[in-house]
């Protein structure tokens, strides 16, 4: 796997977020009272087992065994500091908790172990585009286990939940390509659930967006149709490879004839594939539990066309 | 009848004919010993055998990441690989670890006791730790884990793998330890010398205090948790899968009201082992030994008050999280005051660099960062960044292996004559700790940029660019891996070639160095008189007993 | 010289055991534990909304305080037991109401319904 987004033998990744500079701020104030605080025990220890050695000094000298002012400035003065970080971190995770009204918003949904995300007009991807220098809102859920998006570029991590939708927002100022991590332990492929963010110019956003939805015409109805397979939801419940999943495999599905739960049989043509979409508890394949949802109003004609090519072109056993 | 009172001469502590090692044999007699010593040897050899288990597992993780993507196993087994050295290595090696081995061992020694309050109990905790054990090498062998050792769900109640069994298995270590805990707190008040207050116990022996009251207040919960993870897999109860109307974030809340303290469980004992270390091999009294403590006692009760820096970015809502995060660096404090007085214990003693103090000395360089690592942790903005990545490895490794492992090698090298009554060969030990810093400072150092880079953990595959860093860190893991061999040679090797051990080697003022090497079955022919256990002016070294005696009693 | 012991866990033990609660005291304690049961069960024929369960947990508390006073004989052992005692409740109050209180707080944010393997939001938006 090679990756251009992240260059190596900085200490930190470049700051393509308006947040990453402030995230950067604490760090540094962190690492500058812990490189002082492990210089100060490592000098002292250093110089203390050099100079009471036990050949240069054979006898223990006389010190005392405790020293009230001392426990008290010990225990005062990194408290202070430490209510000083807790400040600073805070004040940066509030910012960050907390989106600016009007953000250009955009779900984002988990799923072992793609991300999918969705446009304002429904149109999904599986890489996240947004303009330069614009507010942008991620509104997150999961469709399986818990999942985290994490682009380390604009410092910014949040865990994708199932059940329920999470938050976060960044503004990206200069266009550019940044790296998308699963940072939550999600199975086999987890580290293979990536994705890019590509921040597109201002002004080119809405070109781009609108040549990506139009998808349909650009490309052919079964190659839209695959597509639509990966982005939809199709390939959570059915396999394209002869496993059976929550739903049957669509592996060498068109034409052949199919065993129902009622104990009739039909023939996979292009109408029963279409009503299976729009009527999926009509004819349920034996086996499986009638859970299919209904896509009447979520796919359009075309984009149904669409897919029932995609399955026509499926080869393999069943 | 025996010199006036205290007055220990080298001919009464002089190596004894029978002793508790030979005094019965057999198996049988071992493995149903109630002898808190037997019982503490027996804990050993099962840790360091639980410990090698879950080495192998890191060797293997680590030459799967010598290059990304497929080097010598699957994504699965890569999985599995490091659930199961998280699992073995929490779970069955560094929870009991210090407490169960050298405390079981010491603790009634240096109260002057001649067992544990229930040794029945005692036995119990070890048999139900094998029982634990067992459960989860059966679950390897059944076909493996892959949750991650911290069990997450939905993915746990998801996963085909053998999550019931491991969790099971942790369920009964987790009474394992209730035991241990419970039984040192109830020895500590009941079964002190007589004379001896809160103010004269050792310092190993108030940490241990601390440990069982985290061991028996939080541990139930872990208990909870999993019985309602088994429950919820086995009966299909909605509680933390949103499947069944359960809530994932739920758990993870639940899993560390136990798991945060536990980490307390871990680290306190070692830093008991580190005040011994200190003031034995410096010659000096502690300093500020009611402070180091109360410290203890500190760290155990904030150590519950901090959970929720697990899950700054999990889903808690931003006040939890501001909450815990302010509360985490409550925990800091104690810990700084403690390195604080190890220091000011160093300055103007005589500082001898036996193999036991060179691992008290790389516990305060590396628990130091790992203590200050945390710092970055527990602020909120910079965890968001941090979370999840290789740099709460590195911090977690550099705490529980810098800071656990390390006490445990220096106590376990401190107290090896008195358990064993021989003398390790010290070369050896010291070229085997300086491998083993190398390595250690090698593996995880790297971890840190990793980690700030934005490398994930848990990742089978990488990114080029953390290439180098892997390969680094996987070089560090096998000279780690061949000074802990290079330890167990020589250690092995002092049991037959090693010269006898006199009662105090290294002039420690505590009651068991009053006692011969190794002790007799019931700890003591005559009970010491209590002294300050800090006070190291009254032992000198004596040629005649090679060993240190008392001042006194010098002829 | 031998060292002097003090008393040993045996004999502190036997001096513990030996502390008997009178026939009478536990039969009223008893009795009380049994009217309390029927309070309980009588309680939840009243409505009051939420402060039924409160009335029900409320009662339980004096029950196992009861019991723990009583037939755990913690009235009559050291203080310092008494204290351990209600430091692990508070412990307990300490973890259920850290854990509730960010329950409560992010249960806004909650999908009803959910199902896995589907698309929820793309399907709360259309």
């Amino acid at each position: 796997m090679r990756g251009a987004a992240l260059p190596a033998l900085t200490w930190l990744p470049p700051q393509a977020s308006t947040v990453a500079a402030e995230v950067d701020r604490v760090l540094y104030v962190v690492l500058g009272i812990s490189a002082f605080f492990l210089l100060l025990v490592t000098v002292l220890g250093a110089i203390f087992v050099w100079r009471y050695r036990e050949r240069r000094q054979p006898q223990p000298g006389a010190a005392p065994s405790g020293n009230l002012p001392l426990e008290i400035a010990w225990t005062v003065v990194p408290l202070l500091l430490v209510v000083w970080i807790f400040w600073v971190g805070f004040e940066v995770f509030v910012d960050m908790a907390t989106p600016p009204r009007d953000a250009y918003e955009i779900l984002v949904t988990g799923q072992k172990w793609t991300w999918l995300f969705t446009y304002p007009n429904g149109y999904v991807d599986q890489n996240l585009h947004v303009p330069a220098d614009r507010t942008v809102r991620l509104v997150m859920s999961s469709e399986d286990v818990i999942h985290s998006f994490f682009v380390p570029d604009f410092r910014v991590k949040q865990d994708v939940i199932p059940g329920r939708y999470t938050k976060l927002w960044f503004v990206a100022p200069q266009p550019g390509e940044h790296q998308v991590f699963c940072a939550e332990y999600c199975g086999t492929s987890h580290s293979d659930m990536l994705a890019k963010v590509v921040v597109h110019r201002p002004e080119d956003f809405d070109a781009w967006l609108r040549e990506a939805s139009d998808f349909l015409n650009r490309m052919g109805p079964a190659e839209a149709g695959a597509l639509l397979f990966r982005t939809r939801g199709c390939a959570q419940c059915h396999s394209v490879d002869g496993t059976p999943g929550t739903g049957p495999s669509l592996a060498g599905i068109f034409g052949h004839a199919q065993r129902l739960a009622d104990g009739t049989t039909v023939v996979a043509d292009e109408d029963y594939l279409r009503e299976s979409l729009l009527e999926p508890t009509a004819k349920v394949v034996a086996g499986y539990e009638p859970v299919m949802p209904t896509y009447r109003g979520r796919l359009n004609d075309r984009e149904i066309t669409a897919l029932v090519e995609y399955l026509k072109t499926l080869g393999g056993s069943r | 009848m025996s010199g006036p009172a205290g007055v220990v001469r080298p001919a009464e502590v002089a190596r004894p004919q029978r002793h508790y090692l030979n005094e019965t044999p057999g198996l049988r007699a071992w493995l149903f010993t109630l002898d808190h010593k037997r019982i503490g040897v027996l804990y050993l050899v099962s840790l360091v055998v639980s410990f090698a288990l879950g080495g192998v597992f890191a060797i293997l993780l680590r030459t799967e990441l010598w290059t990304p993507g497929p080097t010598i196993m699957s994504a699965d087994a890569y999985n599995q690989a490091f659930t199961l050295h998280g699992a073995i290595m929490i779970f069955l090696f560094i929870i009991p670890g210090i407490p169960a081995a050298l405390g079981n061992f010491a603790l009634p020694l240096m109260i002057g006791a001649r067992d544990v309050a229930f040794p029945r109990l005692n036995l119990a905790s070890w048999w139900l730790y094998v029982l634990g054990a067992s459960l989860a090498v059966g679950a390897i062998v059944l076909g493996g884990v892959d949750t991650g050792w911290t069990f997450y769900t939905p993915y746990s109640i998801s996963t085909g793998t053998q999550v019931v069994l491991i969790t099971l298995g942790a369920f009964i270590l987790g009474f394992s330890s209730i035991f241990t805990g419970l039984n040192f707190l109830v020895t500590v008040h009941k079964l002190r010398a007589p004379g001896m207050g809160f103010f004269d116990l050792p310092l190993f022996v108030w940490a241990l205090y601390a440990t069982g009251l985290i061991q028996i207040l939080a541990t139930p919960v872990l208990g909870i948790t999993l019985l309602l993870l088994i429950a919820e897999r086995t009966l299909g109860i909605g509680i933390f899968d949103p499947a069944l109307g359960g809530d994932p974030v739920l758990f993870q809340h639940f899993f560390w009201f136990y798991s945060h303290p536990a980490v307390y469980i871990m680290i306190l004992p070692a830093m008991g082992v580190e005040s011994e270390l200190i003031s034995t091999f410096s010659r000096k009294h502690i300093f500020g030994y009611k402070f180091v403590a109360f410290s203890s006692v500190a760290i155990a009760l904030f150590g519950f008050l901090v959970w929720g820096h697990h899950m700054f970015v999990a889903g808690q809502s931003a006040l939890a999280s501001t909450i815990f995060s302010a509360l985490t660096f409550s925990v800091g404090i104690p810990s700084a005051i403690k390195v604080f007085n190890w220091l000011a214990t160093m300055y103007r003693g005589s500082i001898r660099l036996r193999t036991p103090m060179l691992y008290g000395l790389s516990f305060l360089f590396l628990f130091t960062i790992g203590g200050l690592t945390g710092l970055f942790l527990g602020a909120l903005a910079a965890d968001v960044h941090l979370h999840d990545t290789y740099f709460v490895v590195a911090h977690f490794h550099y705490t529980m292996m810098g800071g656990v492992v390390m006490a445990f090698l220096g106590g376990l090298h401190y107290w090896w004559p008195k358990m064993f009554g021989r003398m390790y060969d010290e070369r050896m030990g010291r070229g085997a700790w300086l491998l083993l810093f190398l390595g250690f400072n090698l593996t995880f150092f790297t971890q840190f940029i990793l980690g700030s880079l934005g490398m994930p953990r848990r990742y089978y595959n990488y990114l080029e660019v953390f290439r180098p860093y892997h390969r680094a860190s996987t070089v560090g893991a096998y000279l780690m891996a061949a000074a802990f061999v290079w330890i167990a040679f020589y250690l092995l090797q002092a049991l037959w070639r090693g010269r006898e051990a006199p009662a105090n080697p290294w002039g420690a003022g505590s009651f068991e160095w009053q006692t011969s090497s190794p002790p007799p079955v019931d700890n003591f022919r005559d009970l010491p008189e209590v002294r300050d256990p800090y006070d190291l002016t009254a032992w000198v070294y004596d040629d005649a007993a090679g060993g240190y005696v008392r001042r006194e009693a010098r002829t | 010289m031998t060292t002097p012991r003090g008393r040993t866990a045996l004999a502190a033990q036997a001096e513990a055991l030996g502390h008997v609660v009178p026939f009478r005291c536990l039969l009223g304690v008893l009795g009380t534990l049994l009217l309390l049961t029927w309070v309980t069960v009588g309680a939840t024929h009243l409505d009051l909304g939420v402060w039924n369960l409160w009335l029900a947990l409320g009662i339980a508390a004096l029950k196992s305080s009861l019991v723990a006073l009583y037939f755990m004989h913690l009235r009559w052992d050291s203080r310092l037991n008494a204290i351990f005692f209600v430091g692990a409740v508070l412990f307990v109050v300490l973890f259920l109401g850290l854990a509730l209180m960010d329950s409560v707080h992010y249960r806004p944010e909650r999908l009803p319904g959910y199902v896995p393997g589907l698309p929820q939001m793309a399907e709360a938006r259309a």
